[in-house]
């Protein structure tokens, strides 16, 4: 007989050899060397992951959340022990409460799960609540707040990118908003300032920082942040909507965690303004803040698909700190003026610098 | 959402055996956690590389598999049918991380190198390290078929766990062993 292929002394190896090959690696002496060979290897392998010990705290997680698992499932188990307080025996006359609350309960079930998934309402009322207490968690908050995110686009050119804002949540319009590549270069950034009046914007092209500033702005306009979030909170509110949300509990090393899923689904006709055809939101169980956001649908009446995922959020306390954007040596700035619209301010600074520095 | 595809999993024209059916579905997950957890999480930190990862689908794991147990679901085999899910739940977990930036070792302040007890040399890696970041480098796939073989897992359920035809499974192991043969000693 012909001395194995490598795939063979595998299988050897492995125990799933026909008894011919494993006749054979018993007799040759070459065969037997490689199948030794290749099991000290898998050994080497095997050991090198048993040297992975499982964190004693997983059971503790699993144990517990059997036992939620087992609240849910509506188990009735007795449970037993000495301190356990026995459960007394309704007298007939609260056998009558205990109907009357059961066909209450009836009435109930039979509103919820027939009549409002007709009316288009949630089902699933805890997931709705999860998504509720979020939407206050990103509408409520005071003082100067410090986000940062990354957010993955499609479409969008070096997406993911890492996007750092700073607002101040008691006056929406003084905000700085920037933008990172994946290797930490700034791509972009805004800022505006409604008490020192000024609106900044940058530009890194070709290696360099174009920063254009403009002051005295009369009415702070536009506030990106803003608008971000009503985003973010429309799609939370058309989430909450959807009647088949799916929630998942995880319990893990950083605490509670809700998942919430929105299946996707293929709608024929999407809404003119914003529909969602399929989200995915993981919120806090500790403040129920969203660490990780992802849709897909359309926004005008085309197709879009986003992920958020969280990476920082804190509130800085004492002293209040800048929201310009300070030059850095080697940066080129431009001053402006201020007018009612950033984009025509923009390009008017631009251009004027444009043709000073064409001797016009 | 994890998918458990197969409808071996749940087969049913299985019959039940008396034994079975009467055991608690709480118990039996956690006496098959007590067999099987340690295993299966070695088995999801050598695929995922992230311990917190590993953690969570461990746990993810065994609830499905009550669930499964709670819903009579076919009781041959639970070995294979945690791996299966487990290796779902993992590949399910990549594809997510893939829409996020790779982790950059400048920006996190953990990192620590290897150092002496003096506090000055940095150490080369001895062989058991540089075997642990050549199998750390393999590629998923490779890395998944290895794991599956090193918790003792057949050919047969392998091919089930990892979607591969129960003919590859022999081929493209002795391949990653190649691989990381070769990556050892580069």
């Amino acid at each position: 007989m012909r001395c194995l292929t490598d795939v063979e002394v595998q299988a050897v190896v492995d125990g799933e050899a026909s008894e011919a090959h494993r006749a054979h690696a018993e007799i040759c002496e070459e065969c037997r060397a490689r199948v030794s060979e290749r099991r000290s290897q898998m050994e080497e392998i095997a050991s090198l992951l048993d040297a992975d010990g499982m964190p004693t705290r997983v059971e503790t997680r699993l144990r517990y959340a059997i036992s939620e698992a087992a609240g849910q499932s509506g188990s009735t188990e007795m449970v037993r022990g000495s301190t356990v307080l026995r459960t007394k025996r309704p007298s007939s006359w609260r056998s009558l409460g205990v109907v009357s609350a059961l066909a209450t309960a009836a009435v109930v079930a039979l509103f919820v799960y027939g009549v409002m998934p007709r009316l288009g309402a949630p089902m699933t009322l805890s997931a709705s609540e999860v998504l509720s207490r979020s939407l206050q968690t990103i509408t409520s908050g005071s003082g100067v707040e410090m986000l940062e995110y990354e957010v993955a686009l499609d479409g969008m050119a070096n997406s993911p990118v890492v996007i750092r804002q700073m607002i101040d949540r008691d006056n929406p319009n003084r905000y700085r908003v920037a933008s990172y590549h994946a290797d930490g270069t700034i791509a972009s950034a805004i800022s505006q300032d409604p008490l020192t009046q000024r609106r900044t914007q940058l530009f890194h092209v070709d290696g360099t920082n174009y920063i254009v500033r403009v002051n005295g702005i009369h009415s702070p306009v536009l506030s990106l942040p803003q608008m971000a979030q009503a985003l973010v909170e429309t799609s939370i509110g058309i989430m909450q909507a959807k009647s088949d949300q799916q929630l998942t509990v995880e319990d893990g090393p950083n605490g509670r965690r809700y998942i919430i899923d929105i299946p996707p689904v293929t709608p024929k006709n999407p809404a003119a303004t914003l529909d969602i055809f399929g989200a995915r939101a993981v919120i806090s169980g500790t403040d129920f803040r969203i660490q990780e956001f992802e849709a897909t649908g359309s926004l005008l009446k085309q197709p879009f698909s986003v992920s958020l995922k969280l990476r920082m959020q804190e509130y800085l306390g004492g002293t209040t700190p800048s929201f310009d954007i300070v030059p850095a040596p080697g940066d080129v700035v431009l001053e402006g003026e201020a007018s009612d619209d950033p984009l025509s301010e923009l390009m008017t600074t631009v251009l004027r610098e444009l043709g000073r520095a064409r001797g016009k | 959402m994890t998918t458990i595809a197969g409808s071996w999993m749940k087969a049913a024209d299985a019959p039940l055996s008396a034994t079975t059916t009467t055991v608690d579905p709480q118990a039996e997950t956690l006496r098959l956690f007590e067999e099987h957890g340690t295993a299966l999480f070695r088995f999801c930190r050598s695929v995922l590389r992230h311990s917190g990862d590993s953690e969570d689908v461990v746990q993810e794991t065994f609830l499905k598999l009550l669930h499964h147990l709670r819903h009579d679901g076919d009781r041959r085999n639970l070995k294979s049918w945690l791996f299966t899910v487990a290796a779902n739940a993992c590949r399910d977990r990549t594809r997510w991380r893939l829409r996020w930036l790779p982790w950059n070792a400048e920006r996190d302040d953990r990192t620590v190198d290897p150092i002496d007890p003096a506090g000055e040399v940095r150490l080369k890696p001895d062989t058991t390290e540089r075997a642990r970041t050549a199998f750390r480098a393999l590629a998923p796939r490779d890395r998944l078929l290895l794991s599956l073989r090193a918790q003792g897992l057949s050919y047969k359920d392998i091919a089930v766990a990892s979607g591969i035809r129960e003919q590859s499974v022999g081929r493209l192991l002795a391949r990653a062993l190649d691989r990381w043969r070769k990556k050892c000693v580069a």
